[in-house]
């Protein structure tokens, strides 16, 4: 099932392959462009004396891994299920809707990965390399972790909502808590302590807090990537059983 | 023969709307269904309970012996489905839908290839499986959706108005790829063409507000309405006062008015010459007379009431 998603996303990138391209470059060297280099000027190193531009560079994979989420979920569950195309049939293969799902979100991840990886690889050479190989790779694992996360609600919204413009809203929400309430830009000392507080439980708060931990103190933070894992586990599976009432198969 | 699907007291709401209740019936393996009937008649929702889009709220239905709520996925493998809106994904090519669907049921490349190929041929459709399938007219889609249910090699197809969109050449590429395959899988379809359903017909279910109310072969169906013939008879003018006296004739059966025709069923062909002679004084422009056909069965007064 994932490898007939995955030959799939292929098929689709193959036919849309100049925007596909164009999206995969812009995207990165937009975001060092209107974040890394004007935060870097403000925000000259972070709290705990960490320069910025090293320091939100994990963040800005996440984003990157979170805007390339975006348009295969819209396209092959929203998109397929609202105009009534293509998605009755998958759901009439001989797969419970669990692995359907489940193969929903790891190709959604698979290709997000891509986006990651090529993602790192242009955002060094645009800020000359500022960690090190090891952190690199941390970074790509814990992305995968992160659109995991992010995936299921996508899916969710995917799911529950029937209009495109509430489903767009929506997304748009989702971003900007992403942006502005994970952690991604700012660390959650500049909030207020109540409102940090909260926000440093979000999942994806959790895992990109793990991850900065790991690459610039060496701790590692099991809680802060066991927690996600259970969830992406736990909400797969609920995200499955809304599928099915939803289809009332 | 062996019931290859069989419906227990079956039912389906939408909402508080009762679609249909109490459907008990069976197929026979190989056999060729054909469901006909009026909008809303429920034609549609009940194939798409048997592909198993939707689940029936009572009841129990066995394909192959299974039942289709508790052994849905060992199922899936044995049916076909096209539904009767295009459902193809517009971004990939008819090749690639098809390739997709062979993939979501586990069969190998060399597999899907061969039957791709061979269906293709069979339905014309080998010079647009490059295309992308929001480039293409909705009748080749048909085509290519009949094409999608058949990769799997399924033991049943159930089959939404298969010919929708079609042309001349089309339909009949269909229809023959269809009946090659009578005998070896059980099909069942519904349709709005009733002459396509008087040519390909094995056994026709005729529905009506959500339940059965005609079941057989076509020659069984017309049995209690064999010895009625339709006649029209046109006249330069026809007033309504001669209307009136002609239809006064009790043998004239269920007359009706059509510009300067009237149209009316008879048991003999002598009506005919009783309301040409009623007519002595109008002027005959011409006449003729036709044999009853599932269009005239289907109309309300006939399955209704009756003649």
């Amino acid at each position: 099932m994932v490898r007939a998603l995955l030959i799939r996303r292929l098929w689709l990138v193959q036919n849309r392959i100049f925007p596909t391209i164009s999206f995969l470059v812009v995207l990165p060297a937009l975001l060092h462009i209107c974040i890394t280099l004007v935060m870097k000027n403000i925000l000259v190193r972070s709290i705990n004396e960490i320069p910025y531009e090293s320091w939100v560079f994990p963040g800005i994979i996440m984003i990157i891994s979170a805007v390339s989420l975006f348009p295969n979920l819209y396209r092959d569950l929203f998109d397929l299920r609202i105009h009534g195309k293509a998605l009755i049939p998958m759901t009439l293969a001989p797969i419970s809707k669990l692995y359907l799902i489940a193969a929903f979100l790891i190709t959604a991840c698979l290709e997000s990965l891509v986006f990651v990886v090529i993602g790192i690889g242009i955002l060094g050479i645009l800020s000359n390399f500022p960690l090190s190989v090891t952190s690199y790779f941390l970074i790509t694992v814990y992305a995968l972790a992160f659109s995991a996360i992010l995936g299921n609600l996508m899916i969710t919204f995917s799911l529950i909502t029937n209009r495109i413009a509430t489903y767009l809203m929506t997304i748009l929400i989702m971003f900007i808590l992403i942006l502005f309430g994970s952690g991604i830009l700012v660390e959650f000392e500049f909030y207020s302590y109540p409102i940090g507080l909260i926000l440093q439980k979000f999942p994806t708060s959790m895992i990109l807090s793990s991850l900065r931990a790991l690459i610039f103190y060496e701790r590692f933070d099991w809680f802060g990537i066991a927690l996600p894992f259970v969830i992406t586990i736990a909400w797969t599976w609920l995200n499955a059983e809304l599928f099915r009432r939803k289809l009332r198969q | 023969m062996e019931a290859s699907i069989t419906l227990k007291k079956v039912g389906k709401l939408s909402g508080d709307i009762t679609i249909f209740a109490g459907l008990t019936f069976g197929v026979e393996r190989g056999s060729m269904v054909a469901i006909v009937g009026g909008n809303e008649a429920g034609k549609s929702t009940l194939l798409k309970i048997l592909a198993g889009v939707e689940n029936p709220e009572f009841g129990s239905i066995f394909i192959n012996g299974l039942d289709i709520v508790k052994r849905r996925i060992e199922i899936r493998s044995q049916v076909g489905y096209v539904p009767n809106k295009i459902d193809l994904d517009p971004w990939l090519t008819l090749e690639q839908n098809i390739r997709f669907t062979g993939y979501l049921f586990g069969l190998n490349d060399e597999t899907i290839s061969n039957r791709l190929v061979s269906y293709a041929r069979d339905l014309g459709l080998v010079e647009f499986l490059h295309s992308p399938a929001h480039s293409v007219s909705s009748g080749t889609l048909k085509k290519t959706m009949v094409l999608r249910a058949l990769i799997h090699n399924p033991k049943i197809l159930l089959l939404d108005d298969p010919t929708a969109f079609m042309d001349a050449d089309s339909n009949s590429q269909t229809w023959n790829l269809l009946k090659s395959m009578k005998g070896a899988k059980t099909i069942i379809y519904c349709s709005q063409n009733l002459i396509e359903v008087e040519n390909a017909h094995d056994r026709i279910l005729v529905m009506q507000e959500g339940k059965i109310v005609l079941d057989g072969k076509l020659s069984r169906l017309l049995e209690s309405f064999h010895e009625y013939t339709q006649f029209q008879v046109e006249f330069e003018t026809l007033s309504s006062k001669l209307y009136k006296k002609i239809i006064l004739n009790p043998k004239v059966k269920n007359p009706s008015k059509s510009g300067k025709s009237i149209h009316f069923y008879g048991k003999e062909r002598k009506v005919l010459f009783e309301v040409i002679n009623t007519a002595a004084e109008a002027i005959l422009v011409d006449f003729g007379l036709k044999k009853l056909g599932l269009q005239d069965l289907l109309e309300a007064k006939f399955s209704s009431a009756g003649l």
